[in-house]
């Protein structure tokens, strides 16, 4: 690893929340700065932390993930970073040419063709005229819009806006880069060449990577910083962690319920070792069991099931049906407790919420369907980007 | 390697804020036409008519003025130069005054969007402005050399000082728009006063004509200072002598301390503007 090139000591920023108001303290700091007068530390009224007391370094080599919900203060914390405002208070300092990748094609003219604004966009990221025309081929070859580049850019996709933004944003060589939700855009095949651009710069930068995607995080990434509130809730190398730490705080407990209501659930629980847990860890691999209780209507004899694993980005990732080993579950006196076993559950590290579906059995009628009944989290082992880290066996078979 | 270190300094030194401007304008020259080629042409590209446009405000102002006199509607003492020329002339240099006052401004207003997201150097935008004004500057003499030769008025000696102190009063008007810049992009009211005032100035001006030999007209456009930046401006792009050489020098004094000062202010309120103006 080389040497420090951003270091952060105590940096904090404050905001109003007040429009009038801010426009106002605006104009106060503007005069007091002027005049060099010097200004308090406290909080003026409607005022709040945005960033507060944020410390953090990163040599050449590393990528340091900052994570956080929206409005922890990453953005704001980025613009410091990038020298667009200054701190409040601590001190901020950067070593050697800056890099970012915030706003993609930022000072394009819509009327103008996409070779004119080539040249604006370069000039506009720092570019001089020289290595923008020494650059010209290299960047229409990478953004693969040859046919396109003399048509005028509002007549672009977004898709198309983006790929000319980064491929002339991909012809930097600095010394740290900033990197703030860029890669979301453009199609797969793009977004690949994107990634394998900014792997390669890695190697010889210091790097800020804001991203809401975690399987980004966890793979580029080799120090993270989770943010709430402005604050550090979270620094270290163990990017695992920081991600973990930022699914917890994710509320999942909204739960959402459909159906007819001839169908109530009482009870849902996670068992581990015989008992009932409210806070599930689970090692990868592990057998999940659950146990639930319903209340039905008089008229429902037998019922069928169907459990669902969502992710933190709501999306269904396994399911175990009653169905697949012919189970019915018999309801007594207009109530029944099932069990069940999700065997083996291979899924990376994270919070998971687990969804239920109930039918009638003979009729086949959907009777319940309970969102966020129960959630868990697998612990981290490896960092994998899939969703899933399967059991394996290896063998030397080279002799 | 280039080290930068932010920290909330109230405290600078005028020297080394003057320092980094200087730099600020130098190293962004190239960033600033850039921007200038890219509005000047996405301006005329999806136009039929084009820089045309450029001339219209101050064509039809002298027009109906030119229209009024001739009618007889009203009665003006008669001008040194032929009425038209005169008017055109006058109504040029005005709206110089009113595109450097609210230059910086607009230009700030214009490119928030890249001020708030990429750090460049600001001072690129006032290079930018510049280059601009200058560019409707040529559109607008150039109609008033077809005029001169229509009417054969011949510039004299007086000519040579047309430039610098056209510099001058474009200097001055412009540090005083940086000066209103953080007020005029945090609040909005500013750019919309400044053309009713001087739309109201105008008449106590001589632009539209001359100067009363007695009266209260007299009095009150003998302390309005913009009448000897018309005055002298007009003279010497119309072959007539050069009258207040002392406000000139006065004005230049004055002006070299008011983009001093604009250039420290410009540079303390960008990061302030930035993040009120930021979404």
């Amino acid at each position: 690893m080389g040497e420090v090139l951003i270091k952060a000591e105590g940096v904090s920023k404050k905001f109003a929340k007040d429009l009038k108001k801010s426009l106002y303290y605006g104009m106060v700091d503007v005069f007091n700065n002027v005049i060099g007068r010097q200004q308090s530390k406290a909080l003026r009224n409607q005022e709040f932390w945005a960033v507060n007391g944020i410390s953090f370094e990163v040599k050449r080599g590393e990528c340091l993930g900052l994570i956080g919900h929206n409005g922890a203060g990453k953005s704001t914390l980025l613009k410091m970073l990038n020298g667009l405002i200054s701190p409040d208070e601590g001190t901020i300092t950067m070593k050697g040419k800056i890099g970012a990748l915030i706003e993609l094609g930022a000072g394009f003219n819509p009327i103008l063709t996409g070779r004119e604004n080539i040249y604006n966009n370069a000039a506009v990221i720092g570019f001089s005229k020289d290595a923008i025309d020494a650059n010209l081929e290299n960047i229409i070859a990478f953004s693969e819009l040859e046919e396109f580049i003399d048509m005028p850019v509002k007549n672009y996709s977004s898709g198309m806006k983006v790929r000319l933004g980064f491929a002339i944003a991909a012809q930097m060589e600095p010394d740290i880069l900033i990197i703030d939700e860029v890669l979301a855009v453009g199609d797969l095949g793009f977004r690949v060449k994107c990634m394998n651009r900014i792997n390669e710069m890695l190697k010889n930068t210091a790097v800020i990577f804001v991203s809401h995607a975690m399987s980004q995080v966890t793979t580029i990434c080799n120090k993270a910083m989770l943010m709430e509130h402005g604050k550090n809730d979270f620094y270290g190398n163990d990017v695992g962690l920081a991600v973990e730490k930022y699914f917890i705080k994710f509320d999942t407990t909204g739960e959402q319920t459909i159906g007819d209501g001839s169908v109530k659930l009482r009870l849902f629980n996670i068992i581990e070792n015989n008992k009932i847990v409210d806070d599930c860890f689970i090692e990868n691999g592990d057998d999940l069991k659950v146990i639930f209780e319903l209340e039905t209507d008089s008229a429902i004899e037998q019922l069928k099931f169907r459990l669902g694993i969502f992710n933190i980005e709501y999306k269904l990732l396994a399911e175990i049906d009653s169905q697949t080993v012919n189970f019915k579950g018999t309801v007594v006196n207009g109530k029944i407790v099932v069990s069940a076993v999700f065997k083996g559950v291979y899924l990376k590290s994270g919070k998971y919420s687990i969804h239920l579906h109930v039918s009638d059995a003979i009729s086949e009628k959907r009777l319940l369907r309970q969102s966020n009944v129960k959630d868990f989290m697998v612990k981290p082992t490896i960092t994998v980007g899939a969703d899933f880290l399967l059991a394996s066996e290896w063998e030397n078979q080279s002799n | 390697m280039e080290t930068r270190v932010y920290s909330n300094s109230n405290k600078y030194s005028i020297k080394d804020i003057l320092w980094s401007s200087i730099k600020g304008y130098k190293s962004s020259f190239y960033l600033a036409k850039q921007l200038a080629k890219r509005d000047v042409k996405a301006q005329y590209r999806q136009s039929v008519l084009g820089v045309f446009w450029a001339l219209v405000p101050v064509l039809m102002s002298a027009f109906v003025w030119i229209l009024l006199q001739m009618s007889g509607a009203i009665q003006l003492s008669a001008t040194a130069i032929p009425y038209p020329l005169f008017v055109l002339v006058g109504t040029t240099v005005w709206s110089i005054f009113g595109e450097c006052l609210t230059m910086s401004i607009t230009t700030v207003n214009a490119n928030i969007g890249i001020i708030t997201k990429i750090n460049f150097e600001k001072e690129a935008l006032i290079t930018l402005g510049f280059l601009k004004l200058m560019f409707n500057l040529l559109i607008k003499f150039a109609l008033i050399v077809v005029f001169m030769l229509y009417f054969q008025v011949v510039p004299t000696t007086s000519l040579l000082f047309f430039l610098p102190l056209l510099l001058i009063t474009m200097l001055f008007f412009i540090s005083i728009g940086i000066l209103i810049t953080p007020l005029g992009v945090l609040y909005g009211d500013i750019s919309r006063l400044i053309p009713v005032i001087l739309q109201l100035l105008m008449y106590v001006t001589p632009v539209l004509y001359m100067m009363p030999k007695e009266g209260f007209l007299k009095t009150i456009m003998s302390i309005n200072p913009l009448t000897y930046f018309i005055i002298d401006l007009r003279n010497s792009l119309t072959g007539m002598p050069i009258e207040h050489w002392t406000f000139w020098l006065g004005t230049l004094c004055v002006t070299l301390l008011l983009s001093i000062l604009a250039m420290i202010v410009y540079r303390v309120s960008i990061p302030i503007i930035t993040e009120r103006m930021s979404s």
